[in-house]
């Protein structure tokens, strides 16, 4: 009943030309003087459930050794390092990280709610003996439930496990594996300091089919240092020969504080120009689109129905628990993220135990920091931004104002506007129009960035978004939004 | 051509000594003064530096004690960086009115800006006192030696402050002219021997620095001798960093410089020299005292606005605000008359007691602006911060021009006016750092005149305000011009006129100081000087040359306006008047160096230079082809967050003109293209 007071203003299909229409400019300036449109608040709208997550993301940091690439919080044990059993390191780790999870606070019983999605990541998990990791999978199942079919996803290298570790997991019940094979060129391999070479990433490969995993995922990384595009190439077409049902590729992000960040700076020999790495991206979407793979958000491809169901909460927005160092859970709204040291990590599960923090929030967050969240995870997607659920959560001026900003790049083609039908609609076919005429079905249902030039320039567009949420005049707590 | 002309007409010297002996001290009246004064001290000046001075008593500010005949008020005058202000630590230090070793070196120098370029942006004075032995001959006859009261102005050397020298001259009658011992006479030496000389001051010359291992005094002197006609025996040799030759300068200024010619048993005129604001007291003028005497709680006048007011509170800068009650005929003091904006207290304006007559003083020819620039905020929406910035800082630097204009790429803004580009440059920095605004600023230029077939004629101070495609024809264009003096070791002679010829220069004089150093004067465009032309002229003469300048007339020059477009739209804050043989020179500059700075964008933007809708230059900005971040490890999404929202915040500093994003940074890198 809400909706009704407000005047819900709607970019609609008009059949076109349309003389007697009133010139689409002079309206739009009428719409757009006041380019600070007011949102509302709307918790009535979007009932106060912040859902209970139903994922979880597990931080299991050990390596051999550190990728000269990686900034993320890893303990390298060394690369003797395969037998990881006897290893105190890895088993107190496990230890505190169970207890972590066991001290989380939560409000539903465990049978309410039972986790739907779990993700090992690292680190590298695979080094992580099967009876730890069966630990930290049972105190979940105790702690939150599990669900039967839920999707147990691994993180797996190289050289780091054989056909019956491999089989363990399985019986554990990992149904998911995301191997990190990078690149099929040893001296690209060698390079970036992975820990293993081409003949393990094919061994590698080997078992993961031979255990009859049936859903995983290749990951490789684009714009490596001295990486030809003969290269890539040769790798795209090795991984689409070894059959994953999912792809992800990752371009290589020169992180400051990293052996690569000393040496290199992007788009600087050895590392390939922007044209160089643009034309990477564009092969990947072609090589993978050509062999079937949807590519279903910026760096992940997919046959039909293998999407990654973890990853997907993130990019819809939704709560999700994370445990382990420097891991980054969203519940009840906040977004929080645990220390990246190994001492100071062991200190914030002491005091979560004792009570002294709470690594969930209380629901109330700022709608504007939402609106960015939803903007930023969604317009990842190959779905968009569903502009529906975006007005029922910000008001029907916050939808009107990121469409008159996308308008020139709906012509430039980096941006699409599909209609409900996910047909694309055309530039010379929008006008403005009230929600209240009759053709409502007509009306821009999405938006999503183009494939693969939108995605490519995915930080400037959803920057751009960022600045006209910036620009809304007010903006009221309210509970939570998901980019469904 | 002198900026100001004198009043009054020089005291004979030997007047005072006749005058010296009839003084007579009460000793009561110095005891009430030292009671009421260290209250006043406490009450009005919590910050100002403990002091001793020479003078037996000090109490001994009873300013009655002090009639003209033991005043003396004089400047310190030379070419940048010669020493001034390091002289008047030392004097400062000499007479007790600062503690050695404990102020900040040149102590004068007071704004964050003076301090950190070293250089002197504001005429500053100082009261001092001074016990000076007659003949040289300390008590003998058991009298007591009388005590001086002295002012000192330091000034500030370089050429776009001249005015604060000229006006500074004005409450003076000598000046101590100061030369290096080793760079000998500059450009500025001239200058402003030329401004104290043409005032009729008493020019003590003083040949500073001869502790550096280059010093050559005897050839500074006969460089003064052939260049002023200053006798070289009358020339005091110091260091003012190892204090050599200093005790001789204080005598000199008693004996040589005249004592202030006014009477004062004359209606009170005074000299507005210089106002500021002041956040507690309001707006405090300074002020020389020409005749008569101001006493505390007197009405007092403007001749320029007829308003009146009241003293509320007057006295010294000793060297910080210290009341004293009373100002005496040829005294220099500051007045607290409660007006509420600088505005009311114009620089020059007499001051008189209300309802009395006097002649108003001559005042001073007002300052010229050279150059023109808009000044905008660089964030959008702080117009008015920026607005009320300008309005507190031209508070206490009145020779800004300011007048608001708009701009289609930069929006609302002002033109301001300023005497040159260091003065510009130090008003931008004022600006940031006492008043935490950030500007960009267009282009400088100077004021144009252009005329049109129908006859009539257009002031340009925005080359945006002159028509691209005007319906009527231009039929004649003229340009300010300056006379420039150039010194320099006559080994680079050939690569400054070569030049100064590129610069449209043209030759009025050409002679020599001596066997080591030319002296050249020329006619300039004043738009050629205005950006990197000391820069460049310092460059080709390894540092060694020296440059003035004064203003000229008009001449007639064959003028355009070159547009910058941005994908076909004009950015009219970046439009320039040029000289016709430059514009494409000046074109190609000014497109190449924006391709530098402008960051691509999702889209290609051709950047081009125009006279009216002949293109003369064209640069294109390939269209970015990949910004992302494909990578959300864990969940992590608070990371990339920031990162874009980093992203957003550079956009929100950006103007945007059309579609195209421009940095600040383009605004600022084109001032240094000419
Ligand atoms: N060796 C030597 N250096 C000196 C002497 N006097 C001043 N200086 C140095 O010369 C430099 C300039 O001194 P200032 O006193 O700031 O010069 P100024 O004439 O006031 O400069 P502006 O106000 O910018 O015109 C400083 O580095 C001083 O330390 C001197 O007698 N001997
Ligand atoms: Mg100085």
């Amino acid at each position: 009943m809400l909706k009704s007071t407000f005047t819900p203003i709607f970019w609609v299909l008009t059949p076109k030309p349309n003389p007697q229409n009133i010139p689409s400019k002079a309206l739009t300036r009428n719409f757009f003087t006041n380019s600070t449109p007011l949102v509302r608040h709307n918790a009535s709208l979007n009932p106060a459930t912040p859902s209970t997550p139903a994922s979880a993301y597990i931080h299991l940091p050990f390596c051999r050794k550190r990728c000269h690439y990686c900034d993320f919080p890893i303990v390298a044990l060394g690369s003797a390092s395969t037998q990881t059993h006897l290893d105190p390191r890895v088993s107190n780790y496990i230890n505190w990280l169970c207890r972590e999870i066991t001290a989380t606070k939560v409000n539903q019983p465990a049978s309410s709610t039972p986790l739907q999605t779990v993700y090992f990541g690292g680190g590298t998990p695979s080094l992580v003996p099967p009876a730890l990791v069966s630990s930290v999978l049972e105190t979940l199942r105790v702690k939150f439930g599990l669900c039967e079919d839920a999707e147990i996803s691994m993180e797996m290298d190289p050289g780091t496990f054989d056909a019956e570790k491999m089989r363990e997991m399985v019986a554990l019940g990992v149904n998911r594996v995301s191997l990190g094979v990078q690149a099929f060129q040893e001296e690209l391999l060698r390079s970036c300091g992975r820990a293993h070479g081409v003949l393990e990433v094919h061994e590698a490969i080997g078992v993961v089919k031979s255990c009859g995993v049936e859903n995983w995922s290749v990951d490789l990384i684009a714009s490596l240092p001295r990486q030809s595009s003969e290269m890539w190439e040769e790798s795209l077409r090795l991984t689409i020969e070894s059959q994953p049902t999912h792809v992800s590729v990752y371009d290589l992000q020169i992180e400051q504080g990293t052996k690569f960040g000393r040496l290199y700076s992007p788009g600087e020999f050895p590392m390939p120009s922007e044209t160089q790495s643009a034309e990477f991206y564009k092969m990947a979407s072609r090589m993978l689109s050509d062999a079937n793979y949807n590519h279903y958000e910026i760096s992940s491809y997919c046959k039909s129905g293998y999407e990654c169901k973890h990853n997907f909460i993130y990019w819809k927005n939704k709560p999700f628990y994370a445990f382990g160092l420097g891991s980054a859970s969203f519940v009840g709204g906040l977004r929080f993220s645990r220390p990246r040291k190994v001492n100071d990590y062991i200190n914030f599960v002491q005091n979560l135990e004792n009570g002294l923090v709470d690594s969930s929030g209380d629901g109330h967050i700022q709608g504007k920091d939402t609106a960015m969240d939803v903007v930023m995870l969604s317009l990842r997607t190959a779905q968009g931004l569903d502009l529906r659920s975006f007005q029922e959560s910000f008001g029907g001026s916050a939808v009107l104002s990121l469409l008159e900003a996308y308008k020139p790049y709906v012509e430039s083609g980096l941006v699409v506007y599909l209609d409900e039908q996910r047909r694309t609609i055309r530039i010379d076919d929008l006008n403005y129009s009230f929600l209240n005429k009759p053709n409502t079905e007509k009306r821009v249902a999405y938006i999503r960035l183009s494939d693969p030039e939108g995605f490519l320039l995915s930080n400037e567009l959803i920057a751009l978004a960022f600045g006209v949420i910036d620009s809304w005049k007010d903006c009221f707590p309210y509970q939570e939004a998901e980019a469904t | 051509m002198g900026y100001l002309s004198k009043a009054s007409r020089t005291l004979r010297q030997s007047n005072y000594l006749s005058l010296l002996c009839s003084l007579n001290f009460n000793p009561l009246t110095n005891r009430i003064t030292h009671g009421r004064f260290s209250v006043t001290r406490e009450l009005f000046c919590p910050q100002s530096r403990q002091y001793s001075t020479t003078t037996r008593d000090k109490s001994a500010i009873d300013l009655s004690q002090y009639p003209p005949e033991l005043v003396r008020n004089f400047s310190i005058i030379a070419h940048v960086d010669h020493g001034k202000s390091t002289l008047a630590d030392r004097l400062l230090e000499l007479t007790g009115t600062i503690k050695k070793g404990h102020g900040q070196p040149q102590y004068l120098d007071k704004l964050q800006v003076e301090r950190e370029r070293g250089i002197t942006v504001k005429a500053q004075t100082a009261t001092m006192f001074y016990k000076h032995s007659v003949n040289g001959d300390d008590c003998s006859d058991g009298k007591e030696s009388p005590n001086f009261l002295l002012n000192l102005i330091d000034t500030p050397g370089h050429v776009d402050f001249s005015y604060e020298v000229s006006r500074s001259l004005a409450a003076c009658q000598g000046v101590l002219l100061v030369v290096d011992a080793a760079q000998g006479v500059q450009a500025q030496t001239v200058a402003n021997f030329y401004l104290a000389f043409e005032s009729n001051l008493m020019i003590v010359p003083v040949i500073n620095k001869i502790d550096q291992p280059t010093a050559d005094p005897d050839r500074v002197k006969a460089q003064l001798k052939s260049m002023f006609d200053l006798d070289p025996s009358d020339a005091l040799l110091t260091s003012a960093k190892t204090g050599e030759g200093l005790e001789q300068i204080l005598p000199a200024v008693i004996k040589r410089i005249p004592a202030p010619p006014g009477r004062s048993e004359s209606p009170l005129r005074m000299l507005l020299l210089d106002s500021y604001y002041d956040e507690y007291k309001g707006v405090i003028c300074h002020v020389a005292v020409v005749d008569g005497i101001l006493r505390k709680g007197d009405k007092i006048s403007s001749a320029a606005t007829g308003q009146s007011y009241e003293a509320l509170d007057i006295g010294i800068m000793h060297p910080e605000l210290t009341p004293t009650g009373i100002l005496l005929t040829g005294q220099v003091g500051y007045v607290v008359s409660g007006m509420r904006s600088t505005k009311e207290a114009r620089v020059g304006d007499t001051i008189y007691h209300t309802r009395t007559a006097v002649e108003p003083l001559p005042g001073f020819k007002p300052a010229k602006h050279m150059v023109f620039s808009g000044l905008y905020p660089a964030d959008g929406s702080d117009f008015e911060a920026l607005n009320h910035a300008i309005e507190r800082l031209t508070c206490n630097d009145a020779s800004v021009s300011v007048t608001k204009e708009t701009s289609t790429a930069l929006g609302l803004g002002f033109r301001c006016g300023f005497l040159g580009l260091l003065h510009m440059d130090v008003f931008h920095q004022r600006l940031e750092q006492e008043y935490g605004a950030h500007v960009i600023s267009t282009v400088p230029t100077v004021p144009y005149i252009f005329e049109f077939s129908d006859g009539s004629k257009l002031e340009v101070q925005n080359p945006a305000s002159l028509p691209s495609n005007p319906k009527q024809k231009v039929t004649a264009c003229w340009e300010p011009t300056v006379i420039a003096t150039i010194i320099i070791p006559s080994e680079y002679v050939g690569a400054v006129i070569t030049l100064v010829s590129e610069r449209r220069g043209q030759q009025l004089e050409y002679s020599f100081i001596d066997s080591q150093r030319a002296f050249m004067k020329y006619r300039l465009p004043l738009r050629e000087i205005v950006v990197d032309f000391y820069n460049e002229l310092k460059s080709i003469t390894s540092g060694y040359a020296s440059f003035d300048y004064e203003d000229s007339d008009y001449q007639q020059a064959d003028l355009v306006k070159l547009d910058i477009l941005l994908n076909g739209q004009p950015v009219d804050a970046m439009a320039t008047i040029v000289h016709s043989t430059k514009a494409y020179r000046v074109g190609r500059e000014l497109t190449e160096k924006l391709k530098t700075v402008i960051d691509r964008q999702m889209f290609e933007i051709t950047i081009q230079a125009a006279i009216g809708s002949k293109v003369i230059a064209r640069e294109t900005i390939s269209a970015m082809r990949k910004n992302v971040l494909a990578k959300c490890y864990g969940g992590d999404v608070t990371r990339k967050r920031k990162l874009l929202e980093k992203q957003k915040e550079g956009k929100k500093r950006m103007k945007r003109v059309g579609s195209v994003d421009i940095p600040q940074e383009a605004f600022h890198q084109l001032l240094k293209v000419s």
